[in-house]
C-alpha cells in the first residue's frame, strides 16, 4: 500500500498521434475559438481530430460547436460533432451550474476525460485549456503526452506580459512550444483596407524574442463571435473567408512544427 | 543558418549508492551525489519551506513512521521536469525540479564554498 497515495500516474495515449495544447496566459484573447477552428482546420486536411475542452470551470466547446444539452447519464462520451469528437464539462453540468471546485477536482476529472475515454485513433487531439498557469495546466503537464502547446495571443502589450508567463509555463516544464499565434491582428473593412484595432505585431515579436516560431496572424471578422454563438465554427460556416484560409494555414504550419519536434525524452526511474 | 541551442539540463541515469546516497548522472557530464537525508531536509515543498522558517518546536511529538530511519520508498518523474520523493516518514509533497536537484548536489566539486 502506498502511503498518501504515491506519485500521479502518468497518462499514455498509444492511439493519438500528437497532443496540441492551446493556451494563453490571458483569458478572453480567443484560445477557444482558436482551439475549436484548429481542430476543424486540421480535420478539413483530412485528418482524425479530437477537441478536449480542460476549462473544467468555464467550458466554450459546447455552445461553440453546437452541441445541445445531453443526459450525461445516458450518452457515450466523447461526442461525435462536424466530424471531431469531443469532450467538455460543458456535457456534464446545465449552462446555469457553477463548477465551484478545488485543484484536486479538476486534476480528477481531467484525467478521466484523458484516460477513461474511447478516444480512438486520433491524428490530433486538441485540449483548450484554461487561461492561466494552475491547477489544469499542472495535471496535464504532469501528467499527459503533450506533444507542444501553441500559445494564443492578441497584439497588445497587455495579453503579451501574460503570454510570456504561459510561455515560461511551458519551458519550466520541458513542454515543447509550437509557437506564437497572433489572434485579433487586425480587420479588414469594407473599403478593403486593413485596420489594426488591437495593435499589431506583438505576437510575431514575443516569438522572436522567446525563440519560439511565430505561426500566424488570425484577422477580426465580425461573424467569428456570431459563428461561436450559434454553434458553428467559422471555418465551416464560411470556409472561403480570409479568416478561414488563416485558420487552415496554422493548421498546416502547427503539423509542421510538431514534424520538427522531437518529443522530450524520459526521465529514468529508479527501483527502491 | 541556426544554431540549435543546447540540450536543456536531464538525468541520463539514476542509481542508489550503499544505503544512503542517490547518484545523478547528468547529460552534461556531471556526477551528483547526495544524501537522502540532505534530500529530505530540503524537501521544497510549501509546507517543508515554511517550517523551516520557524525555530524547530521542542514539544513536537514525533509520529511512529519518524522513528524509524529515514529512507526513501518511491521515486518516480513527474511530467518531463521534476521528480517525486515518497519517503519513509509518509511525506510525499516535495516536487524536485531538475534544476533544483542540481542545485542540491552534494559532490567534492559542488559542496565547495563558492
Amino acid at each position: 500500500m502506498q502511503p498518501h497515495g504515491g506519485p500521479p500516474p502518468k497518462i499514455a495515449l498509444p492511439g493519438i498521434k500528437h497532443v496540441v495544447a492551446v493556451a494563453s496566459g490571458k483569458g478572453g484573447v480567443g484560445k477557444s475559438t482558436v482551439a475549436v477552428n484548429l481542430a476543424l482546420a486540421l480535420h478539413q486536411q483530412g485528418r482524425r481530430v479530437g477537441l478536449m475542452d480542460a476549462d473544467i470551470y468555464g467550458p466554450s466547446v459546447p455552445i461553440m460547436m453546437g452541441v445541445p444539452a445531453v443526459d450525461p447519464q445516458t450518452t457515450a462520451f466523447p461526442i461525435e460533432r462536424y466530424g471531431i469528437q469531443l469532450m467538455s464539462m460543458g456535457f456534464l453540468v446545465r449552462p446555469d451550474q457553477a463548477v465551484i471546485w478545488r485543484g484536486p477536482m479538476v486534476d480528477k476529472y481531467i484525467r478521466q476525460f484523458l484516460m477513461a475515454l474511447p478516444w480512438g485513433e486520433l491524428d490530433y487531439l486538441v485540449i483548450d485549456l484554461p487561461p492561466g498557469t494552475g491547477d489544469a495546466q499542472l495535471t496535464l503537464t504532469q501528467a499527459a503526452p503533450l506533444s507542444g502547446a501553441v500559445i494564443v495571443t492578441t497584439p497588445q502589450e497587455v495579453s503579451l506580459i501574460d503570454a510570456r508567463k504561459g510561455l515560461e509555463m511551458f519551458r519550466q516544464v520541458r513542454v515543447p512550444v509550437l509557437g506564437i499565434v497572433e489572434n485579433m491582428s487586425y480587420f479588414i473593412g469594407e473599403d478593403g483596407k486593413r485596420y489594426e484595432i488591437f495593435r499589431h505585431g506583438g505576437g510575431r515579436k514575443l516569438a522572436t524574442d522567446a525563440g519560439v516560431p511565430f505561426l500566424g496572424e488570425i484577422p477580426i471578422d465580425a461573424r467569428v463571435a456570431e459563428c461561436g454563438d450559434t454553434g458553428e465554427p467559422i471555418v465551416r460556416k464560411f470556409p472561403d473567408s480570409a479568416i478561414a484560409k488563416a485558420y487552415l494555414a496554422l493548421a498546416t504550419t502547427v503539423g509542421q512544427e510538431l514534424g520538427k519536434t522531437a518529443p522530450p525524452p524520459e526521465l529514468p526511474g529508479l527501483q527502491l | 543558418m541556426s544554431v540549435s541551442p543546447p540540450e536543456p539540463l536531464r538525468p541520463l541515469a539514476l542509481s542508489k549508492e550503499g544505503d544512503d546516497r542517490l547518484v545523478i548522472q547528468w547529460n552534461d557530464g556531471h556526477r551528483s551525489v547526495y544524501r537522502w537525508q540532505h534530500l529530505r531536509d530540503h524537501c521544497p515543498c510549501a509546507s517543508c519551506r515554511e517550517e523551516r522558517l520557524q525555530p524547530p518546536d521542542p514539544f513536537r511529538l514525533l509520529q511512529p513512521a519518524e522513528l524509524t530511519p529515514l529512507r526513501p520508498v518511491a521515486l518516480a518523474p513527474i511530467g518531463h521536469y521534476a521528480y517525486k520523493i515518497t519517503w519513509s516518514d509518509g511525506h510525499d509533497t516535495g516536487i524536485y525540479t531538475l534544476e533544483h536537484l542540481r542545485e542540491l548536489c552534494q559532490c567534492p566539486e559542488c559542496a565547495k564554498p563558492r
